[in-house]
């Protein structure tokens, strides 16, 4: 670390050297104010024409800006403004007036390798502002688009640290990383949690097909574009924001008490034919391991960022602190980020910058598999026993599967693991010939992680105990370039607008881990914790690695004819090694769109109603490089468990245990959309519709083959399926004001998607998938032509067996009282034929969900801010594994303890204790419940202190703000979160919930100050 | 800056840019930039081409026989449990869906079935890479034999359990080419069973008789002959079975080992009585080589080094050795006993009874591993094939040595007491041969024979009625519903289930 705290040191007295030797020419300064009520226009941009060059005005509409000559012309723009030229002259001072525009439609939205003009645009692209990010309390700025983007959904995981699922528009993909990819500055990333929000410019989130076929290879789930924050000339702008704030578990389940679970368990020995394993009377309330285990945690962020520069270099800098304690005891995490950044006008026509990013992370680790065991333990044990010792569960003979004291688990574990990721982006752009722009970069970034756990000698419980100490280091380490050129044609002759562009991409991306382990490591202190203290005989090193190239040609058109006819045409020409050996290397991905501005057309130019309308329609293909690498190539498997023993020794064994992969070609998705984008009224109402499609073709995943070819996985990855989404997209904001000192926005977005299958590679015969280990080696999900993908499959549950009477006149003979009746729908001959058996399964539920919706809205008074958020899901199934999903005395919920069957009469709905033994575990439509959600999702309320007050103080800003996160849930789902995500990441797994995270809100107080 | 320089800088940085351009573009350009090696495994095609690789290859197909689903739930779920000697055990709720082997209840879509099926077919793809690869493989020509001949015990003794489980299965004889040979119907058995039969003869006439201490625990010849000579019984082939066996008795490798109990130890693993042996070992800093769960499953429940109890005794068996007879002591741990090896099990817990003979030493427990994963898995016993030649004599009629084989067997097991276990002296054939099945049941007591073995006896419904076995659909499994879904059909399920 020292030598990197080194470079980062150099690279501060660097940007400041910078500024100071490019500050020169003739200084003019000014104010920019409002036409309507003459009110300062903080944020509007001062530009020196043909340049880069320029500076916002501050909170009173001030501006300085150095120009080059008395020729300068300036150029002032502000969004929802028309923009004005003001050529310098001999002035040096300089007060502009800006005139609102009624169609506010100047605003510039980042679109793949360029900008586009919102009014442009054909596809559908939404823009979200950094600062609606960092306000919220989420760590991870992904997690801050929850409910802000009609169509965009979020799974968070209550799992610390751990980063949300987003699916855009429906399931994209079926197979590898689900996450969209994310372009920071240039470089590309499939998960931005290193990231800082207060970093964040913006997020531009691409979610048509059109839009995202730029990046052809990698956008199959979606293209979320952020650009960083960068310096403006001008005097230094200081930031300071952060925040206190503590984490709660909320909506927590209840399991039973340890009266209600001895009277279950016993309930359970019984109906298996067992004697009473405990005396309920001798138990209470026991011990809630949810409390014992779970904590208030304290979280703390602060940022402090610093930003400026003069007409020819500009800088930004900015470092940030953030401490999280995990919800579970002893867990927490740290984490360091800094971020530089300059840009240079080396000449009138040539400006390069970079910005390099590093951070820097510290967890002590959340026990592996703590929050399972919080859900399983006996309420029965004790923590501790009275003499102090731990209480452990085998002295009551409960089994292994409670075998454990998950106070334990937590004391004796001890893992930290670091992250240091260096990511850099440094660009040349040369303007020449009037009309072309030549952009070369070069983008970078270095991963090293490592992983260190120390597992001590203990002797704890029966079952918890280790009689000789390993420690394990795992060090990842990532390495990835990305060099990008791209040439730019801008040409406007009259009404005819034209932008061209050409582009060629090269990316590198090798991944490299090193796992070593040592035993009989002494450990005193931390600095015993080396691999050369331990046993020699005993070190052991393994490693394993990756690598993927991508070669790529891209090119786009944009024309427009009048501000009405709008044409955008692009083609992307993706190289992948993924593919490579499959002798499909090469992919091709085509889109197109069109727009008409309907506003702009001489007929509706009278109106008042309209400040725009635009109808626009788009098709576009796009890619899926979310696979293995090395594919299509057959490869040896070893290993310890293929290591023979001949007389006591061990034999190195190696063999191949896959089959032959079949040639697997470039996953398509093909997008159509078509929008509608009005603004009315002022621009007070503005309205976006948008129909899509979205058919992904060829679909790559792995389904299960048959155990009877004998392959070690089980599965086989390829071209498997063709599936659909499509859906419909809202969102309507109003926004206006109610006399002079209240403002109020309410944005309100929803989206309805439906999944359909049109094709599976096994032809008649469904995909069955899912479950499995959950579900006791059944499949709980079947994917059909004409049903959703990953349909939860399984038995219908008609109602509970009373007694044996009923038992004996049904289709399930040796049933138990208190068994769940499936209900007898088909036999070999299709009809009803009195027993049970497969074929008695059908559709049980959809875990696709059907609507998404979010409600956000600002409200401000005079110095008081106030935002809610509200957002939710509806229409989507969860199959509740975690109930059916039991080996032997793990704990219930107190919902199952209240409604279960135990007697003739006391339930026709919850079967006995017994529900993860006979057939009841099998996948049934018990299991399946509602996984619809609404909650409160930010609260914040903000008071800045009036100017006169700041200025006194020396300050331009100062805001204080206390705000609550996930605060107010509903849902009816029994489980613990309805925010459920896949286990393995596949459509085919999804809505399977084996989630043991509880919910957690946080509350926070901040504090936002500019100097 | 004036525009004297601009001009300057712009042709310069235009050059450099056009040049910079133009030499990194063919980067990308070349088709070798994205023709990239799997790293750090080794390719398919660069496999099977010397020696070294036919070894590995076969290393595996060994190292795969002590799977979990081969040796642990998977086989006490469809190889034992269904008999009358043991029970589920362990804590009653634990692993309820055991019960259902039991109990009979079972349902087509219970893992174990999955679990069992797969680990053959696993097996069998090891020894069919090996059959399929290495015959183009240049090396020694007589370790390729013996490499094949391997292959085939090992693909002849997983199809042999897959038949006695299921009847009618899949027939794979080499690795499937493509996805036009992955779905194929099921072979019946007769069929299946003249293949085994094939694979063992030609494993028989390769194999060596024995090996030296680095190779301990290949198939010999001795094995190949054994096991051929008990799918034969599995037939009703008797001069088969009694040819194979005095063919294995007249070669003079084996005897068995004096001392009942000591047999199953970890020292007498290989012993002269030892036919074929699954091997397992605790290499230390390597977990992955020391999987075995085989003692771990039937450990003693609730001691450190004991394991989870399933798979326990019953007072059946119990019951079922004449009175005095060592073997009982020596085949079931009992609550509150002290083991010949110094252990006391704790006269509270779970079940009355634990398996003896996958019992290993509670001091030889190293934690982070699986209790007993030192266990080797005796599979095929001298004193099985002792017995299977004296149930084979008895059926021909040639009493004299089905008596003299018997009492070998019997002898060891009274060592040198002179009070129990009586010589068997009964000419009458039926009563012989009830003597010699009764002889088989105690001998091979909790060794995963006896379920199979009174279902080929015909004794199914009269020995396993009572706990729901019901004749002409208990004789075999029902074939793994998940391998039917995935068949689309192609598999069809046996009768009754």
């Amino acid at each position: 670390m020292k030598a990197n705290v080194r470079s980062l040191y150099l690279l501060i007295i660097f940007a400041c050297m910078t500024t100071l030797s490019f500050a020169q020419g003739i200084n003019i300064t000014g104010k920019v104010t409002s036409a309507t009520d003459g009110t300062a226009l903080p944020g509007a941009s001062v530009l020196i024409k043909g340049t880069t060059t320029g500076v916002p005005t501050d909170l009173e509409g001030n501006f300085a800006i150095s120009v080059p000559s008395t020729e300068s012309i300036l150029v002032v723009s502000m969004i929802g403004m028309t923009p004005q030229e003001i050529p310098v002259g001999s002035n040096s001072v300089i007060n502009i007036v800006l005139q609102d525009d009624a169609r506010a439609l100047n605003e510039v939205v980042i679109v793949g390798y360029g900008t586009q003009k919102k009014l442009d645009i054909t596809g559908s692209v939404v823009s979200i502002k950094g600062s609606e990010i960092s306000k919220q309390s989420s760590i991870n700025p992904v997690s801050g688009l929850q409910g802000k983007v009609a169509g965009v959904q979020i799974n968070n995981s209550g799992k610390p640290g751990e980063a949300p699922q987003i699916r855009i528009r429906g399931v994209g993909t079926a197979y590898g990383s689900p996450n969209p990819l994310y372009v920071v500055d240039g470089v590309w990333f499939d998960d931005i949690s290193f990231l800082n929000s207060n970093d964040i410019e913006s997020m531009n989130i691409l979610k048509d097909a059109s839009s995202q076929s730029i990046y052809g290879v990698r956008a199959a789930n979606g293209v979320v574009l952020i650009t960083t924050k960068k310096g403006r000339s001008g005097k230094a702008v200081i930031d300071y924001n952060g925040y206190v704030g503590v984490q709660k578990v909320t909506n927590q389940i209840k399991m039973a008490n340890g009266n209600e679970y001895s009277t279950m368990i016993n309930e359970l020995s019984a109906i298996n034919g067992g004697k009473q394993l405990l005396d309920p009377s001798q138990y209470g309330e026991g011990t809630d391991w949810y409390k014992q285990i779970l904590r208030d945690a304290f979280i703390t962020n602060h940022q402090i960022s610093v930003s400026g520069g003069s007409d020819k270099a500009t800088y930004g800098l900015s470092l940030g602190y953030l401490k999280q304690d995990g919800i579970v005891d002893r867990n927490n995490f740290k984490r360091y980020t800094a971020r530089f950044q300059n840009d240079f006008q080396i000449s009138k026509n040539l400006k390069v910058g970079y910005t390099a990013t590093g951070a820097f992370s510290k967890s002590n680790d959340e026990a592996g598999g703590i929050f399972r065991q919080l859900y399983a333990a006996a309420p029965v044990v004790p923590v501790y026993n009275a003499d102090g010792s731990y209480g452990d569960p085998s002295k009551l003979l409960l089994g292994d599967a409670v075998n454990f004291n998950p106070q334990v688990t937590v004391d004796v574990f001890n893992q930290v693991t670091k992250k240091t990721l260096l990511t850099a982006n440094a660009y040349a752009e040369l303007s020449f010939l009037k009309n072309f722009t030549f952009r070369t970069s070069l983008g970078g970034r270095y991963g090293q992680d490592e992983t260190r756990t120390y597992n001590p000698v203990y002797a704890a419980t029966l079952a918890q105990r280790n009689t000789n100490s390993l420690l394990t280091f795992v060090r990842p380490q990532a390495r990835y370039w990305i060099f990008e050129n791209t040439l730019t044609y801008t040409k406007e002759i009259g009404k005819h607008s034209f932008t061209a562009l050409l582009g060629q991409s090269a990316q590198h991306d090798q991944s490299y881990q090193l796992t070593a382990t040592a035993r009989d490591v002494p450990y005193t202190s931390e600095g015993d914790l080396y691999l050369a203290l331990g046993n020699a005989d005993s070190r052991n090193v393994t490693d394993e690695g990756d690598l993927a190239t991508y070669s790529s040609y891209f090119g786009r058109v944009n024309y427009s004819f009048s501000d009405r006819y709008l044409i955008n045409a692009s083609l992307r020409a993706d190289g992948s090694s993924k593919f490579y050996q499959g002798g499909n290397g090469w992919g091709y991905f085509p889109s197109v769109g069109a727009g008409w501005v309907i506003s702009n057309e001489p007929f509706l130019q009278n109106q008042k109603v309209f400040d725009n309308l635009k109808l626009r329609g788009s098709w576009g293909k796009i890619g899926n490089a979310s696979v293995p690498s090395n594919l299509s190539t057959l490869t040896v498997a070893t290993g310890g468990s293929l290591a023979a023993i001949f007389g006591g020794a061990v034999n190195t064994g190696a063999s191949i245990n896959s089959i032959i992969p079949p040639v697997t070609y470039w996953e398509r998705g093909v997008g159509t959309d078509i929008g509608l984008e009005a603004s009315m009224l002022k621009n007070r109402l503005s309205v976006e519709l948008d129909y899509y499609t979205k058919k992904t073709e060829r679909a790559i995943f792995d389904i299960p083959v048959l155990a009877s070819i004998g392959t070690s996985s089980g599965s086989i990855l390829g071209n498997q399926a063709d599936f659909q989404n499509k859906g419909f997209e809202a969102a309507i904001s109003w926004r206006d004001e109610i006399g002079k000192d209240l403002s109020y926005s309410i944005g309100i977005n929803g989206s309805v998607n439906t999944n359909k299958v049109l094709t599976v590679s096994t032809g008649a015969n469904p995909i069955y998938a899912g479950g499995v280990g959950l579900t006791g080696g059944a499949l709980a999900t079947r994917t059909r032509v004409g049903d959703p993908i990953g349909s939860f499959y399984g038995y219908v549950v008609d109602g509970i067996f009373q007694n044996q009477a009923e038992i004996d006149g049904s289709a399930q003979k040796t049933a138990k009282p208190g068994d769940f009746k499936y209900r007898d729908i088909s036999g070999s001959n299709g009809t009803p034929d009195g027993t049970i058996t497969g074929l008695d399964r059908q559709v049980i539920g959809n875990p696709n969900p059907k609507y998404t919706y979010g409600i956000n809205t600002t409200w401000n008074y005079k110095w008081l801010d106030l935002t809610l958020d509200f957002q939710g899901v509806a229409k989507v199934d969860i199959y509740n594994a975690n109930l059916g999903w039991r080996y032997g005395n793990e704990n219930f919920t107190k919902d199952f303890y209240d409604n279960r069957w135990h007697g003739e009469g006391t339930s026709n709905t919850y079967p006995s204790a017994n529900i993860g033994g006979g057939s009841n575990y099998l996948p049934n439509s018990f299991f399946v419940q509602s996984g619809s959600y609404f909650r409160v999702r930010n609260a914040q309320l903000g008071f800045t202190l009036p100017t006169k007050v700041t200025e006194r103080l020396k300050l331009k800003k100062l805001r204080v703000y206390a705000n609550a996160q996930n605060a107010l849930n509903f849902f009816k789902y029994k489980g613990l979160s309805p925010e459920v995500r896949a286990t393995d990441n596949k459509p085919t797994t999804a809505g399977i919930d084996a989630n043991v995270y509880p919910l957690s809100a946080t509350y926070n107080f901040g504090l936002n100050i500019t100097f | 800056m004036n525009n004297i320089d601009f001009k300057i800088n712009f042709k310069r940085i235009g050059l450099y840019a056009g040049l910079t351009s133009m030499l990194l573009f063919p980067v990308a350009c070349q088709d070798s930039f994205l023709d990239t090696d799997p790293q750090g495994k080794q390719a398919g095609d660069v496999f099977w081409v010397n020696e070294s690789d036919a070894t590995k290859a076969v290393n595996a197909m060994y190292a795969n026989l002590r799977s979990f689903d081969n040796i642990a739930f998977g086989s006490v779920a469809v190889e034992s449990l269904g008999s009358d000697e043991t029970e589920k055990g362990s804590s009653a709720s634990d692993a309820t869906f055991l019960n259902t082997y039991d109990n009979f209840s079972v349902g087509s879509t219970d893992g174990q079935l999955g679990a069992f099926w797969s680990a053959q077919y696993k097996n069998i793809n090891y020894a069919n890479q090996v059959l399929d690869n290495i015959p183009a493989i240049e090396m020694t020509a007589a370790l390729k034999e013996r490499y094949l001949a391997e292959a085939k015990f090992i693909r002849a003794y997983s199809y042999f359990r897959l038949v006695r489980a299921f009847g009618d299965v899949p027939l794979r004889l080499k690795v499937p080419a493509d996805n036009s040979e992955y779905n194929i119907p099921r072979t019946p058995k007769a069929e299946v069973y003249t293949v085994i039969e094939k694979d063992l003869t030609e494993a028989a006439a390769v194999l060596p008789a024995s090996y030296g201490t680095a190779d301990l625990g290949r198939v010999t010849k001795g094995a190949a002959l054994s096991l051929h000579a008990k799918v034969s019984m599995y037939e009703k082939k008797w001069q088969q079975v009694y040819d194979l066996t005095t063919q294995v008795i007249a070669s003079g490798q084996y005897k068995l080992v004096a001392n009942y109990e000591q047999l199953f130890r970890i020292a007498n693993e290989n012993s002269s009585e030892s036919v074929f042996e699954i091997q397992n070992e605790l290499v230390l800093d390597n977990a992955d080589a020391s999987n075995s769960q085989y003692s771990q499953v039937q450990g003693v429940r609730g001691v450190v080094g004991g394991g989870w109890g399933f798979n326990v005794p019953t007072q059946a068996l119990a019951d079922a050795y004449e009175t005095g007879d060592p073997r009982r002591d020596a085949t079931i741990i009992f609550r509150g006993e002290t083991t010949p090896e110094g252990d006391f099990i704790p006269t509270v817990g779970d079940n009355p009874m634990y398996n003896q003979k996958s019992y290993v030493p509670f001091s030889l427990f190293v934690s982070g591993f699986n209790e007993g994963a030192q266990q080797n898995v005796r599979v095929i016993r001298y004193a099985d094939v002792l017995l299977m030649n004296a149930e084979a004599a008895n059926e021909l009629g040639k009493t004299t040595e089905a008596l003299a084989s018997l009492e070998i067997v019997r002898a060891r097991a009274r060592g040198t007491s002179t009070t129990i276990l009586p010589k068997v002296t009964t000419t009458e054939q039926v009563a012989l041969r009830t003597a010699i099945w009764h002889e088989r049941q105690v001998e091979l007591a909790m060794e995963f024979d006896r379920y199979f073995d009174v279902i080929r006896q015909g004794r199914g419904a009269a020995v396993f009625g009572p706990k729901g076995w019901t004749a002409g659909k208990n004789e075999v499994w029902p074939v793994p519903q998940t391998e039917i879904d995935l068949s689309g059909g192609v598999l069809t399920q046996n009768a009754g289930y």
